[in-house]
């Protein structure tokens, strides 16, 4: 479909990039921050040391699973803004599977890891059921199930599963030693979470381009009138893509407890969901671009770390600068075809 | 006067109109003829202001410009009547009118839509919603709002689609009064020689995007038909296949059927088809053809009654158990309905087959291009094929032994040559045994491709024709609700 010439698409992202390095020092200036230096910390802070780089990685993993996650939903034309509830209700379910152990292994692992991934397909599958059944679309229901699934962890932390003698919202009883994700040598960021983030990516690739279960979704998302001709199933197969991305959110929420937190807390999902919408949009959802813009948003995250450190300033900006790089591509986007659509009307 | 000085409108490669001229006068009526894509409605649109072209001048009672603007196209009394009036149907008949014209009372208003009906021998209750009127109606109200905006050039673009007979009558009559006595510039926009022999002073032909003729009465048909079509038209339509005997088992047989859709419910409908048989749906917009034929194939529900397909009983009507008996439903908009616009050709072969394994190229390659002479090649995505290689990929997608093919306008945005090469395909396809139940908005076209005729009215059968009876006056006065029985007395 694109036609341009490589050069010419290096063009439009560096137009892309100039276009928000401008929107953020017109963000960053009237907060009194230094915008030059700002960007510069921002971005050095993610990659200035060894455990900075474990940091970002162990970001990167729930970030990526969310966004190919997001892939499989998007094919079929949905938009799973529910990814976020999803990544918490895995979380609430891996806890809940390794509540009746003190200690445990590789088995305990692998069954917490099973009960995170059914948790987010079925918080995913009620979004999905009230899209097909019920005609909500899934945008709200998926924004309040996110609310629900947030009420739920605050409930637990504070209720039922509260530490013995004080409830506080640094979460849960931690989890023993023998039931953390090993790590890679000292960094932060497990091999098993990167292994798992790597697989994940690998399982949607041949899933949505090499089968025909993929060739059908994205009929189903092309046109889901003419599916209905061909005898498709469109509905089943809706409800199949929301369970395959809440499944892939709900492992994100696990190595978020198993190999992050090693507990349940009220902000588990760190907004991985949120942020991987993002990434989503920005990649256009093509998956090869997926990865890599999940490790810039990662690298921003951990260098935004930096910024009430060195400069005083609310780490939040990351958060604005992330926007208006999305908001910038849009733009620019925008722009082209507006360009090439009087280009041809001439 | 009007003229039109070397108007050219490019599309990027596509020149949909190339250096047209011509000149209307005040007081006749001119017909604008050519096949789907020959530039008509473009040229229309230019003359309408709605497009700007991409050279050339327009003159417009002496005074030459470049382009013009709908809001000045309205100043200079240009107006246009679309094919699917734009209107807007929820709201009453006075507002509709209102649109676009300057403040007034609605006193006023239902004045002068009293007025102007009894002028031009029509009649509107002004409070009454846009949706209850028929598209006939629509199209009259559409008119004299046009007539109250001043317009004194009117453009018709295929104002016949969708109405009956009769309507078409009383509107062509309209028109004749308005040039005739009124002295306004009436231009219709046609596909249908028969129209324009009726009523046009002169005869525009336009062929890939020029105007290729300019003719006067009295009209040659056959030149025109060449012009029209150049050498495409050289073909022939293949006649009807012949059918089985009467006794063979039926391929359809519908008894008490109750067909429920979103709008509305159709019960009683008993029906027998045989095999081999083509049977043409007749009726306007919204008469239950459209009902009938989605029911059949288990897209809209049927509550009530039950059919067999060659002696199985069905009593309840789910779309995949009938698509793999052999029921097979085309939709009219291909694009919107039935296709997947971003996806292969390859792709909707993997998909329409999905028994079949492995290596499709082979069977792409005797399915599309030796079946249909779908010349494209298997990685076009379906949204750039043209309009009849578009309709050839789903005809080819449809397994050879379908039993019951059920087809909304079969022939909608083809070119002649490519509509005749459907038919004849469709009826190979009865030759060689399926069923073909079809509507189509052209009248013309259902009678010409039926073995029988079945017209509905007010949202129920209201007659089977067959034989001689396929004709334009019989199937027209059914569509407008004369009972059988009245026509038969009328024609002894």
């Amino acid at each position: 479909m694109n036609r341009d010439s490589l050069l010419a698409q290096i063009g439009w992202v560096c137009a892309a990039l100039g276009l928000a390095l401008f929107l953020t020092i017109l963000v960053a200036w009237p907060a009194g921050a230094p915008p030059f230096e700002t960007i510069y910390v921002l971005f050095k802070g993610g990659v200035s040391s060894m455990s900075k780089i474990g940091r970002v990685l162990a970001g990167w993993v729930p970030l990526t699973l969310c966004a190919v996650g997001l892939l499989v939903p998007f094919t079929a034309r949905l938009w799973n803004i529910g990814v976020e509830g999803q990544v918490i209700m895995g979380a609430i379910f891996c806890t809940a599977a390794l509540r009746p152990y003190d200690e445990g292994g590789a088995l305990q692992i692998a069954l917490a890891i099973g009960a995170a991934m059914l948790g987010g397909a079925l918080w995913a599958l009620l979004a999905g059921c009230l899209r097909v059944f019920g005609r909500v679309h899934e945008i709200f229901s998926g924004l309040g199930l996110n609310f629900v699934a947030l009420g739920v962890t605050l409930w637990l932390i504070f209720g039922p599963w509260k530490r013995p003698g004080v409830a506080s919202m640094s979460g849960t009883q931690p989890l023993d030693m023998s039931l953390w994700l090993p790590r890679l040598g000292k960094l932060s960021v497990s091999w098993v979470g990167l292994a798992l983030a790597i697989a994940a990516t690998i399982f949607v690739y041949i899933l949505l381009y090499r089968t025909k279960w993929g060739l059908k979704m994205r009929a189903v998302g092309e046109n889901p009138k003419a599916a209905t001709l061909f005898s498709l199933g469109p509905r089943r197969r809706l409800l199949q893509a929301f369970m395959i991305c809440g499944a892939l959110a709900g492992l994100a929420g696990a190595t978020q407890v198993l190999g992050v937190y090693h507990r349940l807390l009220p902000a588990i999902s760190s907004n991985y969901g949120y942020t991987a919408l993002l990434v989503g949009m920005m990649a256009s959802f093509r998956l090869p671009l997926v990865p890599f813009i999940c490790l810039f948003f990662a690298s921003l995250n951990v260098g935004s770390i930096q910024l009430p450190l060195q400069l005083g300033l609310d780490s939040s900006l990351s958060g604005v600068i992330q926007g208006v790089m999305v908001l910038s591509l849009f733009i620019v986007q925008g722009l082209r075809l507006w360009l090439r659509q009087r280009k041809e009307a001439d | 006067m009007i003229v039109l000085n070397d108007i050219h409108k490019h599309y990027g490669r596509v020149r949909a109109n190339d250096g047209i001229s011509l000149t209307l006068e005040p007081g006749r009526i001119y017909a604008l003829v050519g096949e789907n894509g020959a530039g008509k409605s473009t040229l229309m649109r230019v003359l309408a202001g709605h497009t700007r072209p991409t050279s050339g001048t327009l003159e417009i009672g002496g005074e030459t410009i470049s382009h013009l603007t709908p809001t000045l196209a309205r100043e200079k009394g240009v107006g246009m009547l679309y094919q699917d009036p734009l209107d807007f149907p929820a709201m009453p008949v006075w507002e509709n009118f209102q649109l676009g014209a300057p403040k007034r009372s609605k006193q006023e208003v239902v004045d002068v839509i009293g007025e102007l009906s009894y002028r031009l021998d029509a009649c509107f209750l002004p409070d009454e919603p846009v949706s209850s009127l028929t598209v006939g109606e629509r199209q009259l109200l559409e008119l004299l709002r046009l007539l109250d905006l001043g317009a004194t050039t009117l453009i018709l673009d295929e104002p016949t689609t969708g109405i009956t007979p009769e309507q078409k009558q009383d509107l062509f009559d309209l028109l004749m009064k308005l040039a005739r006595e009124e002295g306004h510039t009436i231009i219709l926009v046609t596909h249908k020689l028969s129209e324009a022999f009726e009523m046009a002073d002169s005869i525009f032909i336009m062929r890939q995007g020029a105007l290729v003729a300019t003719l006067e009465p009295p009209y040659d048909e056959k030149e025109l038909v060449h012009l029209m079509f150049g050498d495409a038209a050289d073909g022939e339509v293949e006649a009807l296949p012949e059918l089985p005997p009467k006794d063979v088992t039926p391929r359809l047989t519908m008894r008490d059927t109750l067909f429920a859709g979103p709008k509305y419910s159709m019960g009683d409908l008993n029906f027998t088809a045989r095999p081999g048989e083509c049977i043409g749906l007749a009726g306007l917009d919204g008469s239950g053809q459209e009902l009938f034929l989605r029911g059949l194939c288990g897209l809209d529900r049927m509550p009530g009654g039950g059919f067999d397909l060659d002696s199985a009983t069905y009593r309840s009507n789910d779309f995949a158990t009938l698509r793999k008996a052999g029921v097979q439903f085309v939709p009219a908009d291909r694009l919107q309905m039935a296709l997947f616009p971003a996806l292969n050709l390859m792709e909707h072969i993997t998909l329409a087959f999905p028994d079949k394994k492995g290596d499709l190229t082979d069977f792409y390659q005797s399915q599309c291009v030796d079946g249909f002479n779908l010349r494209a090649h298997p990685d076009t995505q379906a949204n750039e094929l043209s309009g009849g290689n578009q309709q050839r990929l789903l005809l080819s997608l449809i397994p050879n032994d379908t039993k019951l093919l059920l087809m909304e306008h079969p022939t909608r945005g083809l070119d002649a040559g490519s509509a005749r090469q459907v038919w004849n395909h469709l009826k190979s396809r009865c030759a060689k045994g399926s069923t073909l139940i079809f509507f189509s908005p052209d009248l013309d076209e259902v009678l010409e491709h039926s073995h029988r005729v079945i017209v509905f009215y007010d949202r129920a059968i209201a007659a089977v024709v067959e034989g001689d009876d396929i004709s334009m006056e019989v199937v027209g006065a059914l569509m407008a609700g004369k009972s059988m029985e009245d026509i038969k007395e009328n024609n002894s």
